[in-house]
């Protein structure tokens, strides 16, 4: 019984550890080993291993949101279109709003906004970015990435 | 030449016993589980602070009116087309099952089934809108979620199973370590990758100065606006040398995490990184409610039991208190098992009111008449209290009851209380839930077979 339970238990800690392992390293050492993207294992493990803050430069990008009414663009607090309010921290601070300027989700969000904005006649959807905080940190560069209307 | 046979296999086998050996000890060998009792509700709350916000707008995160995205290198694309035609009825259905199987896995009921539950529900609301939840925290939560569903050891110490079960000992129940172990290298691998790629792959903190460039991250951005950012961002050199700083720790701290020798000092500063990376970003809360309780398992758990049984010894040897119980009723006997149970110290010795032949020798007030009509708590400084006060007091004195310690404070509590304890003592031969035991001989057998105490005894 006891041998029974130990060879269960060594079975498991080896299946994990190897692929807990294998989707640590798949995204930036096995894959550009292999020089080809290998298989994630789906439902668990982040898609690109543990990288927190690996990469930070001098720019910075976010999104924005405008909505035009009779022709004059207003824009919108991003707490007002994103309310849900996170525990300990402020979402829109993680740049979650970025996420909208991806045109895959834009009837989506669209949508979304003509349902908690009615009062405006459109939307726009501007993508931000800072080019050099250091050196320019003012400077901040704008394009409509889509129109809501 | 080759060495004889004799010595090859010997040879050979030393370096396999090691290798058993030292596998036996990571991960095989027996361990008292009460830390990952106690890791179960710090993963509870984790979870509740990460996902119950989302539930206050559901019309924005869930429902159809929701503006979603979707994580189809988590997901495989077929399951979220099937979660994305979840009627409105079905989303709450889950809201539902996900709060009371939260609910039972912070009170430690079913805790392998409610853990279970509580990690399909926060899939299916990762699958329908990853919007909200899905960070990378949120991936580390889920790793962790997967390995407590693992097993039911979460369920043996500071739970309703434990108490069920009532298991005294529950503290020192012996468990295989391996469900803790792998915890701890999830942290500790995932603290030491993380230095890894911020130095290889595309990481830039050898060639480059993050730190700075956070520190003149525009308002909204990632960057709290603590007192020395200014300052900080005026000092280039300064944070290059932090953020080697920061890097150093990262790769180190894993390794001192699992040596004697520098755990205490270790996990001290884990803890203090962890803070001080919430004060000064808006990172999700997820690192700072899942990673201390993490590394605080890498203190050995026979620290814990021996800190619980030198608090015991301390009651032994200062007094305890004494509860007079019915011993001729099986729903005070089941109840008096129960609060042992909950006297994780050992602070008080249930006793049989029968078998004690003069009452009145340990207490005035003490009466054979009271003792049969309400439980009765003897303190050791002479203080007595009988009935719902007795539960009251025990609110305070006993840890496992301290959170019940406000309800019982609260305005016509104690009217309430009273009254509902008369309703109980009045109807407690009723109350067993042995439907054989209605002359309440077997409550005298049981007692006879010793579950609880019935002398002025310490607790065996």
């Amino acid at each position: 019984m006891i041998l029974r339970r130990n060879t269960l238990i060594t079975i498991f800690v080896i299946l994990w550890s190897l692929v807990f392992q294998y989707e640590t390293l798949r995204a930036n050492y096995l894959s550009p080993m292999a020089g080809r993207e290998l298989p994630k294992l789906r439902f668990l493990f982040p898609p690109a291993g543990w990288i927190m803050f690996f990469n930070v430069d001098k720019s910075y990008g976010f999104a924005e949101v405008l909505g035009l009414r009779d022709g004059q663009p207003f824009k919108l607090d991003p707490h007002d279109i994103l309310e849900t309010r996170a525990v300990g921290y402020d979402n829109i601070h993680r740049n979650v709003l970025v996420g909208v300027l991806s045109r895959g989700d834009a009837r989506s969000f669209c949508r979304f906004l003509q349902r908690k904005f009615p009062s405006y006649d459109e939307f726009l959807i501007v993508a931000a970015q800072y080019p050099d905080l250091i050196e320019t940190p003012d400077r901040v560069l704008r394009q409509v990435a889509y129109r809501c209307q | 030449m080759p060495p004889p046979f004799h010595l090859l296999s010997s040879t050979c086998y030393l370096p396999a016993m090691i290798l058993h050996q030292l596998w036996h000890r990571a991960f095989l060998d027996k361990r008292p589980s009460l830390s990952l009792g106690l890791f179960r509700l710090a993963v509870a709350f984790t979870v509740g602070a990460h996902m119950m916000p989302s539930f206050f707008h559901m019309d924005d995160n869930y429902l159809a009116t929701a503006f979603k995205t979707h994580n189809d290198s988590f997901f495989p694309i077929w399951l979220l087309r099937l979660v994305a035609q979840s009627p409105d009825a079905l989303v709450w259905s889950f809201v539902v099952l996900f709060l009371a199987s939260l609910t039972a896995f912070a009170l430690g009921l079913f805790s392998q089934l409610s853990c279970i539950l509580m990690t399909l529900s926060c899939y299916y609301f990762y699958a329908l809108n990853n919007y909200h939840i899905g960070t990378l925290s949120f991936d580390i939560l889920l790793v962790t979620l997967f390995l407590m569903c693992v097993t039911n050891y979460h369920g043996d110490f500071l739970s309703l199973d434990s108490l069920r079960r009532g298991d005294i000992r529950c503290y020192k129940r012996l468990r295989p370590i391996f469900i803790q172990r792998l915890l701890q290298l999830q942290l500790a691998w995932t603290f030491w990758y993380t230095a890894l790629s911020k130095v290889t792959a595309r990481g830039n903190w050898l060639t480059d100065n993050p730190y700075y460039y956070l520190m003149h991250y525009p308002p909204i951005g990632v960057v709290r606006d603590f007192p020395l950012r200014s300052w900080l961002g005026q000092h280039p050199a300064l944070c290059y040398n932090l953020g080697i700083l920061l890097l150093i720790f990262e790769f180190a701290v894993p390794f001192l995490w699992f040596l004697p020798q520098t755990r205490a000092i270790s996990i001290f500063l884990g803890i203090a990184f962890q803070v001080m990376l919430w004060v000064t970003l808006h990172v999700p809360t997820i690192f700072l409610f899942l990673f201390p309780p993490m590394m605080l398992l890498f203190i050995h758990p026979t620290v814990l039991v021996r800190w619980i049984e030198s608090r015991q010894a301390r009651h032994a040897t200062g007094g305890r208190g004494v509860l007079f119980y019915d011993g001729q009723c099986g729903f005070c006997l089941e109840s008096v098992k129960r609060l042992r149970v909950l006297d994780l110290f050992g602070w008080v010795d249930p006793l049989d009111f029968h078998a004690q032949p003069d009452l009145s020798t340990l207490h005035p007030g003490l009466t054979p008449e009271r003792c049969h009509s309400e439980m009765v708590l003897l303190e050791p400084d002479g203080r007595l209290s009988g009935g719902f006060d007795a539960f009251a007091r025990f609110c305070w004195r006993l840890p496992l009851l301290w959170w019940c310690a406000p309800f019982v404070c609260l305005p016509g509590a104690r009217w309430v209380g009273r009254r509902l304890y008369r309703w109980v003592a009045e109807h407690r031969y009723f109350l067993h839930r042995n439907p054989m035991c209605t002359t309440n001989q077997c409550a005298i057998r049981e007692a006879g077979n010793g579950s609880p105490s019935t002398s002025l005894g310490g607790p065996s």
